[in-house]
């Protein structure tokens, strides 16, 4: 589904990302985790070139990211993010359907019938007309992940969904992340929470100073690490 | 010293018809400057060099210069290259809207800067296109943002206008000196231009600041 190839970013004279190599299946949930400053967040933004990459290959369901119309691609690859971006002067329901009537040109009723189907699923029926601001931060991420899905993606970006969360919200949106994976949703999580890694991850990337150090199953990662740094961070945070 | 108020009372309906002029330019002129402000403040944001650079320009240019020079230009200087008059309305709206344009690209560019870079990010992140993620998010929540320092804009711009009396254009500080000019009675004259001004900027400012609360309130909703 994706593939990247020796994928190099630097802001100005920084190096991010040295040289990553990246296939991410089908159905696959990749976690990928590593300290503050290690190039995760860069990586993942790279596969939707919100941050343009400076050398390398990126490939998304056949599409090479440099030669195509890059809104094509991003219409397939949603993305979540750490502080939501909901858009404040829209409602849930607003927020929801913008995407798929200009993007897609999904007539209004569709869209919105989709949009609450999609409020259900992550449980905010009720809350259609409701603006960010009236939302708590769990609810408002909790629309963001319907945003994303209403444009049917067939991959979807976590970009640190729970950090920006007070500790009791970050469980009803990790239901909702699990619940997609367990549906079959391609998924790349840059996330911090490792007991959603070790139950719903599939791989586990362990990204240290620009590089994918370390990668393999949730078990190998977190019970088995074969690098010295791994071990270190995971014996920081576990 | 005595005031001749019978003078007043025929002279106010004279200079009420200026004021109406008044209006007519200040309107037109802002309407037209928001719109050109519009495109140069979002030119002074685009990542296109060149295009950054020539909004610039334009913005230093014209802030850079004297409104009243920026008349002349219009009315006595452009002629001399096209060589064919100009009239004194067009010269009025073109040069306070050109002039205004300048002033609220920069209130546009401010408030759309203003916006957290996440929804620019959001925006494109689902397939919408840069222009699609200013119309439908950007812009509107920029709009709210940009509505004080618009109405300042639109007062300076009014107050502004009376330097198109010196092409000719009868307006209000024009039909002032007019009736100064067959009266004498400059004290008169000049005490109701200055009061009809200030009902006219004092008005803006209670539309304004009306418009910023039902903003406020939309807001809450």
């Amino acid at each position: 589904m994706i593939s990247v190839k020796h994928l190099k970013k630097s802001f100005g004279a920084v190096e991010v990302l040295k040289d990553v190599n990246l296939e991410i299946e089908e159905r696959e949930v990749v976690v990928i985790i590593g300290p503050s400053g290690s190039g995760k967040s860069t990586l993942l933004r790279c596969l939707n070139y919100l941050e343009q990459p400076t050398g390398g290959e990126i490939i998304v369901d056949g599409m090479a990211l440099d030669n195509t119309d890059i809104n094509k691609v991003r219409a397939e690859v949603g993305m979540v993010f750490q502080r939501f971006n909901l858009f404040p002067h829209m409602t849930a329901m607003e927020n929801i359907t913008l995407a798929p009537m200009k993007v897609r040109g999904v007539l209004k009723e569709e869209a919105e019938g989709d949009a609450l189907r999609l409020l259900a699923k992550v449980g905010l029926a009720d809350r259609a007309a409701a603006y960010p601001e009236q939302l708590s931060g769990g609810q408002q991420q909790r629309v963001a992940i319907a945003r994303a899905l209403a444009m049917k993606p067939k991959v979807m970006l976590f970009d640190e969904p729970t950090s920006a969360l007070d500790p009791e919200m970050v469980n009803e949106v990790l239901e909702v992340m699990k619940e997609l994976a367990r549906e079959g949703m391609t998924m790349a999580v840059v996330t911090h929470e490792m007991g959603f890694a070790r139950e719903v991850g599939d791989r586990v990337l362990f990204v240290d100073q620009g590089l994918i150090l370390e990668q393999g199953t949730p078990e190998e990662i977190f019970s088995h690490p074969k690098e010295a740094r791994t071990q270190e961070f995971l014996s920081k945070i576990l | 010293m005595d005031m001749d108020f019978e003078l007043m009372a025929q002279a106010v309906p004279l200079l009420l018809t200026g004021a109406a002029v008044t209006v007519q330019i200040t309107a037109l002129s802002v309407l037209l400057g928001i719109l050109i402000g519009l495109f140069v403040g979002v030119a002074r944001i685009s990542t296109y060099r060149a295009v950054n650079l020539l909004a610039a320009v334009y913005v230093d240019f014209l802030r850079g210069t004297p409104l009243l020079v920026q008349i002349f230009l219009v009315y006595f200087a452009l002629p001399v290259v096209t060589g064919q008059r100009i009239d004194p309305f067009i010269a009025a709206i073109a040069a306070c809207s050109i002039n205004s344009s300048a002033y609220v690209a920069e209130i546009f560019r401010a408030g759309i800067q203003s916006i957290d870079a996440g929804q620019m990010e959001a925006g494109r992140s689902l397939g919408m296109t840069w222009m699609q993620t200013m119309r439908y998010i950007i812009i509107p929540q920029a709009a709210r943002r940009v509505i004080p320092p618009l109405g300042n804009e639109f007062i300076a711009l009014l107050k502004d206008s009376s330097l198109v009396s010196v092409i000719g254009f009868e307006e209000l500080t024009r039909r002032g000196q007019l009736i100064i000019a067959r009266t004498y009675a400059s004290l008169e004259i000049w005490i109701c231009v200055a009061i009809i001004y200030l009902v006219m900027t004092v008005s803006i400012s209670r539309l304004v600041a009306w418009l910023e609360r039902r903003c406020k309130i939309d807001d809450q909703r």
